[in-house]
């Protein structure tokens, strides 16, 4: 028997000692990123410009996509983060990351920091540093199917529109048998993104200083917003999503089921490849209320103990040139210089994500206000839920969900 | 059962204890070795969080008991959270054991494409879980499912399965059964491992088929119900994948299951701390549970090669 | 009468087993215009089989065949060896400290992943082993909880009187363990290699934490990135679920026949 233990024993040393030990000659970037298929594509081509330029350094690029954050908690947990990093969650991670005010001071005449409007700055600022360069953004618009407008006899969008023309249109599109329908509101939405309605009714989730909610998110303005939504949901001028199935707005719009759909530059792509003739509306107005967009960002972070701290602020800034910022069609250009070049602030495309960016630089986000806002915000998401659920009623769900917080804000 | 004390094992038994038991520890040596690598340190680890608050990316801070008092006292999530869970094990473990079973038998007694059932009824547990969201929003979805579709074909108008916070929780349940094929080929191994000869000497005796299965079956069976009873129980904890996947612990909150509470404070709120607190209420509340079934079983459980009293196997 | 009733029963419920599977297959196939039919399409109009052929091009999937492989085959055989020895050594010793021992390995089967994560990721970054694939497999060497209770339970159910046998014909523990155990043991053993088998091959949460570098991802990770932030490949996530299904149910099906004749009369006579 001992004999036999040995062997085993024998063979399970010669493995484990077996191991990949590969020598690294070059030095060795790491870059994690969210992103998946096309958009990762692109990525992996600036990665592989950056390298021609600097001979001897590998980038390797690391996809994550949907385990992002679990991830990025692991190994920063663990104490061995990845060097640069795609980043929009500042206030959780900031204290880890390098602040980059100086290198931008420093490197001034290279970055034009006036270029990338200050809006998008904004969303890195933690505390009055900033954490993050912005390589690509998005605002968000209504897609409209324009060959749906056109049999139903519809009269397209128009800028400066509002909720009520927009729920007037969606009513004509409504067709039981068929399953179409006019329009989507999401009972699960993003708070971050729908945030964007709060403040286009002129009101917003926490005050400025971060401490109170209560008049806020449960404010007359924001329970008017939900139940608008859950108005629209029962006069079936619009399809209800995430309330039990995972179809995406995105499928019902490329399937030809609804014939207008609010989203952002990530669903472009899908839209084109669909084949049929869409336009791009601006966000509806509340009345004659400015509407303002929630900016999605894709900001690059460094870890604060970067081994290469010098090298990894070259892969950022490049990742914010304009030859990287170019190459980016899947998101739009955080430079303005890029933006007018490529002609994009005048196509009607995308004009209209352009137009509301400029209205959307005098709110901050609430998640930047308060470091238990994770928490409150699931109690907010429930709120939306049930008053999505009971087609209306947001006052007393928005009401629950601020007692349910307090606890969090102390 | 009977301890026979041939000469020869009378001999065996005077060798030094040192050196039976050295052999006994040389065998189970691979999971000691692995438990004192691989799961004491994080074990320690994460009870040392425990009493700590810990946001991931920052200081670690030590609070003492303030996690446990904040979750007990303060959390009503925690409650809620747990009791969806129990609901959920309360009827998963039964319907797991009692299918499982159920099929086992079929299958059992079934000699024709014997292999083919075998695998079809395997299939769920070979298809990962990213590809089960698909599935799963395929056949509940209220508009464009195939539950509704098939009910709209008999003129019932569907309910919309995991948009109903008091149907969400059945369509879950249904959805996790549906990966049984795992507890039912355990069964069935256990199944095919009972001696044929009690049967045909049972038959002969005259005894009738449900005695056979009370008397013969069931006992014999009972070490592998033990097995899948306290795995079930396990598995039924420390569902997530399912709930995360498909209803992400909606609609509000009707699915919102104690792993998902953990996974939560972990990966979401980055309350590391807390979440290991989470963590170890579970693990305490689980292996009661488990011990309470195993002191249970030994009313139930017969072990024809059970090592009691005197050491056999030096 | 009653094989008949059995048969219609089986032939039903397995069909409920199989649909969603046939599903996904019809989906992996189908035409972006058939995706999002009502009535859903049962029977798409055109068939598109080189939609496997661009979902298995999206990525470096022959890579990540590779690492699965190395990490099924490799952890698989560990897990076998390990367990095993494990299992025999609860079932049928006694020595100091053996049930306190039991209760402590069906507890390690209880706890979290989520706390082990983070303390488990130390370790291995560590021992330098982050980015490679020992984490996956090295563990298996030191037998798994689960495996070890079930094998042991299967254990309990032989009679002792068959160790005894051996034993006054001069075989040690050892020999018992190889030349009646393993082979009576076969039935079960089946199991927790395909148990294993399946679980290594679907792992998720494994390789996306200890795993940075695409060339060292499994097939798993590889299916995942078709499911973005905000964008979901449907199409490419059934056909590579299709492809991943193959493997697995292939050698179930090869093996489950030693399930069949697990009856421990045949090899004790032998």
């Amino acid at each position: 028997m001992r004999k036999n233990t040995t062997v085993i024993a024998g063979s399970l040393a010669a493995f484990l000692l077996a191991g990949s030990v590969s020598a690294r000659a070059e030095e060795v970037l790491r870059f994690a990123t969210w992103d998946s298929d096309e958009s990762l594509a692109i990525q992996q081509a600036i990665a592989k410009k950056f390298e021609e330029k600097h001979p001897g350094v590998k980038v390797q690029v690391e996809p994550y996509a949907d385990g992002y954050d679990q991830k990025l908690v692991a190994a920063f947990g663990a104490g061995s983060p990845p060097d640069v990093m795609y980043m929009w969650n500042f206030p959780q991670y900031y204290t880890s990351l390098m602040p980059l005010d100086d290198l931008i001071a420093r490197d001034a005449a290279e970055i034009k920091p006036d270029d990338i409007p200050q809006g998008l700055m904004n969303t890195t600022r933690v505390e009055g540093k900033t954490y993050g360069m912005p390589s690509g953004f998005t605002t968000q618009v209504v897609f409209y199917n324009k060959d749906m407008f056109k049999a139903a006899g519809v009269e397209e969008p128009k800028e400066g529109w509002t909720w009520d023309d927009l729920r007037a249109k969606a009513a004509k599109f409504r067709d039981k048998d068929n399953k179409v329908y006019g329009f989507a509101v999401d009972a699960k939405p993003d708070p971050y993104d729908f945030e964007q309605f709060l403040w286009s009714n002129g009101t917003k989730y926490i005050s400025d200083d971060g401490k109170t909610i209560d008049g806020y998110m449960n404010s007359d303005a924001a329970a008017e917003v939900l139940d608008m939504f859950g108005d629209m949901a029962r006069k079936e001028e619009a399809a209800t999503l995430h309330l039990g199935d995972d179809t995406s707005g995105d499928t019902l719009f490329k399937g030809g089921k609804i014939a207008m759909f609010q989203s952002a530059m990530w669903s472009k792509a899908g839209i084109d490849a669909a084949g049929f003739g869409y336009g791009v509306a601006p966000l509806p107005k509340f009345g004659d209320k400015p509407a303002h967009s929630a900016l999605g960002v894709s900001a690059m972070s460094i870890a604060k103990d970067a081994k290469q701290p010098d090298l990894a602020w070259e892969f950022v800034k490049f990742f914010s040139s304009p030859e990287a910022v170019a190459m980016r069609t899947n998101d739009l250009p955080v430079r303005t210089s890029v933006a007018e070049e490529k002609g994009m602030t005048s196509d009607p495309v995308y004009k209209p994500f352009f137009d509301i960016l400029a209205t959307s630089d005098i709110e901050t986000h609430a998640f930047l206000k308060n470091r238990n806002w994770g928490k409150v915000q699931d109690n907010l998401a429930r709120a939306i839920e049930a008053t999505m659920i009971d087609q209306g009623n947001a006052k007393a769900h928005l009401d629950d969900a601020v007692k349910r917080s307090q606890r969090f804000l102390k | 059962m009977t301890i026979a004390a041939t000469a020869p094992a009378v001999v065996q038994k005077r060798r030094s204890a040192f050196s039976r038991h050295l052999t006994a520890y040389l065998f189970i040596s691979p999971w000691i070795l692995g438990f004192l690598f691989f799961t004491l340190g994080p074990l320690l680890f994460s009870l040392t969080m425990s009493f700590h608050d810990w946001p991931v990316v920052g200081e670690r801070t030590f609070v003492g008991f303030d996690n446990y008092r904040t979750m007990l006292l303060e959390d009503p999530q925690f409650w809620e959270s747990l009791w969806i869970t129990v609901k959920f094990a309360a009827i998963y473990v039964p319907f797991n054991i009692v299918m499982s079973f159920l099929i086992a038998l079929m299958l059992h007694h079934a000699t024709f494409a014997s292999g083919f059932f075998r695998t079809a009824f395997y299939l769920p547990s070979v298809i990962s879980g990213v590809a089960l969201v698909t599935i799963w929003s395929w056949i509940y979805s209220r508009e464009y499912g195939l539950l509704n579709f098939m009910l709209s074909l008999v003129g019932v108008d569907g309910p919309n399965w995991l948009g109903d916070p008091g149907l969400a929780i059945v369509a879950i349940i249904i959805a996790s059964l549906w990966g049984f094929g795992g507890t039912m080929l355990i069964l069935l191994t256990g199944l095919k491992a009972i001696p044929k000869e009690l049967y045909e000497a049972a038959t002969v005796s005259g005894v009738p088929g449900w005695a056979q299965m009370l008397f013969i079956t069931l006992p014999m069976l009972g070490p592998m119900l033990l097995f899948t009873f306290i795995t079930s129980i396990i598995a039924a904890f420390q569902q997530l994948t399912i709930a995360l996947l498909m209803t992400k612990g909606g609609p509000l909150g009707s699915t919102y299951f104690f792993a998902m509470y953990i996974y939560d404070n972990a990966f979401k709120y980055f309350d590391m701390g807390y979440a290991a607190a989470g963590s170890w209420v579970m693990f305490l509340i689980v292996l009661v549970l488990s011990l309470l079934v195993m002191r249970w079983s030994s009313a139930w459980v017969y072990y024809e090669g059970e090592v009691k009293g005197g050491d056999r196997n030096a | 009468m009653r094989k008949t009733l059995l048969y219609s029963a089986l032939v039903l419920l397995s069909a409920l087993f199989i649909a969603p599977f046939y599903w996904t297959f019809m989906t992996a196939i189908k035409s972006q215009a058939d995706l999002y039919q009502f009535p859903p399409v049962f029977w798409p109009s055109e068939w598109h089989f080189e939609n496997f052929a661009i979902a298995w091009n999206k990525q470096p999937f022959g890579t990540y065949l590779t690492n699965s492989l190395i990490v099924v085959v490799f952890s698989t055989i560990g897990q076998l060896v390990s367990s095993s020895l494990v299992a025999y050594g609860f079932a049928r010793f006694r020595f100091p400290g053996r049930d306190p021992l039991f209760i402590l390995l069906l507890a390690t089967m209880m706890i979290p992943w989520d706390v082990k994560m983070i303390p488990l990721y130390m370790e291995f970054n560590l021992l330098g082993w982050i980015n490679t694939l020992k984490p996956l497999i090295v563990p298996a060497y030191f037998a798994d909880a689960f495996f070890v209770f079930l094998l042991r339970q299967y254990i309990m159910t032989v009679p002792v009187e068959i160790d005894e046998a051996a034993r006054m014909d001069g075989a040690n523990a050892f020999d018992i363990y190889w030349r009646i155990h393993l082979p009576l043991m076969m039935p079960a053993l089946v199991l927790v290699g395909t148990f294993h088998f399946m679980n290594a091959w679907n792992d998720y949460l494994g390789p996306l934490i200890f795993l940075n570098d695409q060339s060292m991802y499994t097939l798993t990770l590889g299916l995942s990135m078709f499911k973005g932030l905000h964008e979901v490949d449907v199409t490419s996530i059934a056909a590579i679920t299709v492809v991943l299904c193959l493997p697995p149910l292939a050698l179930f099906f090869l093996a489950q026949r030693y399930i069949m004749d697990g009856a421990v009369g045949s090899s004790v006579k032998g």
